[in-house]
């Protein structure tokens, strides 16, 4: 039972129908109950844009705060309330474009935190502007000619580390995104989970998808991937080192 | 009991230690760094080199909910950097405390010469309508006494209270007795309850309660009164001054931080008010400023504060600006002189 997780009084949510933040919501809620964890064992801090409004929707203490700050808001609450499961739900813009010194620095420092991202490829909650993830080539309201940038390197990042725990997943591989979730939490260190979720309305229709079905369609292409030093572009899975 | 000989930052340290802080979050900056350097050796409180300003404001938000009374400290360029921050704890009503020990300004300046030119942007520089209470001591032992009022008034306003000094105050040394002062200050508690202790939610949007109202201009409106009357109400237990020398002359001086220091002796001929909580702006400066034919304020910045009381007074007052850099009281002297004042 999730219910407990969230506040009922909270419905609906501000997402738009066919969006993938509320699906990673429910397997944060359900690894939750899985983990065995109380409300009060638990904060969630957000960034600013639609997965920034996942902390507001969960029952217990949490942070909405500035744009690309969820990290160290999340890591000076962690490291003042260590007994606390500090979780990070923001989207990419968030925490790799404007908030990038952040998801440089603690991973390095490796704080306990677990670190949800929502990669939708996209400003969604602006319009559709072009986000540091998005593919060579990609049309958005600013790149009308397409990106001429590589997308950031997510993976790389996070794995430049000593110790470091990196996941891929998508919104269309449920099961495997909460048991990303679940091993993220119970590592000891800094762990990051990138979520690749759809975001139809602002991205995807000028991508040329008709609807949400057709992107998670698009997703159930890549492959789960075991035991990897390194992810491909086509591969989900975990990485790792203790 | 035992005098010590102490720099301005680092009784700004012991302060805070007294007030009982738990948590600090910095990023180096001269004329600050000394306060990192004293806190990185404690073991009575955390402390973190942050990656950049924006992250140690941001900490200290996050530790100030988990549970820790804390504290940054920056000069001009990090302090324009902590601003979302600051609007963010007033916002989401998080006490804290942060420290700007001003240099020259705009921009890297005059590394790293003395300057007050961050006057208005303690008060202002947050977008939107933030009313923070602003303390700025002027001497080593007020850096102590005014660190700790800084936490108190941070705790019972709910919100990041900011303590100025400038790279004179901060660095000059000065023997303090900080037993004698503990005998007679008082430490606020903690009111707000760490998290892990119920389902609130804090949030930069407009709210009621825990419930983002984003659209709902009635309610931003009632927050906005409400804010802004807990913060005044909770300024008025800090109304500190100080209003000295020839109290009836018909020339008031007003300055405050290293400028106060300077022009002291000119308290054998002119009355002096020293501001030391200069936001939100006492009754106090109103209703003394109101007797005096002459009102100059002193300052090493463009008339930052003279414009605050011009409004304050409804009248134009005299200002003298030295700008940032070497303060002297020669050149006060013959800037009055040029006003008519010194003979």
């Amino acid at each position: 039972m999730t219910e407990k997780y969230f506040k009922q009084e909270m419905f609906p949510t501000i997402w738009c129908p066919g969006c993938g933040i509320g699906l990673t919501t429910k397997e944060l809620a359900r690894a939750f109950e899985e983990l065995k964890l109380k409300n009060s064992q638990i904060s969630i801090v957000s960034g600013i844009g639609c997965s920034g409004r996942a902390a507001g929707y969960f029952n217990m203490d949490t942070i909405h705060g500035c744009h690309g700050r969820a990290i160290p808001v999340a890591e000076g609450l962690k490291r003042a309330n260590p007994k606390l499961n500090v979780i990070v739900f923001s989207g990419d813009g968030d925490i790799v474009g404007i908030g990038g010194n952040h998801l440089i620095h603690s991973p390095r420092r490796d704080t306990d935190i677990t670190v949800i991202c929502i990669n939708n490829q996209t400003y969604g909650l602006t319009g559709g502007q072009l986000a540091p993830t998005a593919k060579e080539g990609t049309v958005t309201l600013t790149s009308p000619e397409g990106s001429s940038y590589h997308p950031f390197n997510i993976q790389g990042i996070v794995s430049a580390n000593k110790r470091f725990f990196y996941a891929r997943t998508t919104v269309f591989h449920i099961d495997h995104l909460r048991k990303c979730i679940k091993e993220a939490i119970q590592f000891k260190g800094f762990s990051f989970i990138e979520v690749i979720s759809n975001c139809v309305e602002t991205y995807g229709k000028r991508q040329g998808y008709k609807n949400a079905y057709e992107m998670l369609m698009e997703y159930k292409k890549l492959k789960i991937a075991n035991n990897k030093d390194r992810l491909e572009d086509d591969e989900i899975g975990i990485i790792k080192k203790e | 009991m035992v005098k010590q000989l102490l720099q301005g930052n680092e009784a700004i340290c012991l302060g805070a230690l007294k007030a009982g802080m738990k948590f600090f979050a910095g990023y180096p900056i001269t004329p600050a760094s000394e306060i990192m350097h004293f806190l990185a050796k404690r073991k009575d409180t955390t402390f973190v080199h942050a990656e950049d300003e924006l992250a140690s404001m941001n900490m200290i938000i996050g530790s100030s909910l988990g549970g820790a009374k804390s504290m940054t400290a920056t000069s001009g360029p990090g302090f324009s950097l902590k601003q979302e921050g600051i609007g963010l704890a007033h916002m989401m009503e998080v006490p804290a405390v942060v420290v700007n020990c001003q240099r020259v300004g705009p921009s890297t300046g005059m590394p790293t010469l003395g300057a007050q030119g961050d006057i208005l942007q303690s008060a202002y520089g947050s977008h939107g309508d933030i009313f923070p209470i602003v303390l700025y001591p002027n001497s080593v032992e007020e850096c102590y006494i005014y660190t700790i009022e800084a936490f108190n008034a941070a705790e019972q306003s709910r919100s990041p209270v900011i303590l100025m000094t400038d790279t004179s105050i901060s660095h000059i040394y000065e023997t303090i007795d900080t037993d004698e002062i503990d005998k007679k200050i008082k430490i606020q508690p903690r009111t707000l309850k760490p998290f892990g202790t119920g389902t609130r939610h804090f949030t930069g949007l407009a709210h009621e309660g825990d419930i983002p109202k984003t659209k709902d201009t009635e309610n931003y409106r009632k927050w906005m009164k409400n804010y802004k009357k807990k913060q005044l109400e909770a300024a008025n237990n800090y109304n500190f001054y100080e209003y000295f020398g020839k109290k009836d002359s018909d020339t008031l001086l007003i300055a405050y931080g290293i400028t106060s220091r300077v022009i002291s002796p000119l308290k054998e001929k002119f009355a002096i008010f020293r501001p030391i909580r200069m936001f939100p702006i006492l009754q106090e400066l109103k209703d003394i400023a109101g007797k005096y034919k002459n009102i100059i304020v002193i300052e090493q910045n463009e008339g930052q504060y003279k414009h605050e009381i011009d409004a304050l007074l409804k009248k134009e007052v005299k200002g003298i600006y030295i700008h940032g850099g070497t303060i002297l009281l020669s050149e006060i002297k013959e800037k009055l002189k040029s006003l008519g004042i010194e003979k």
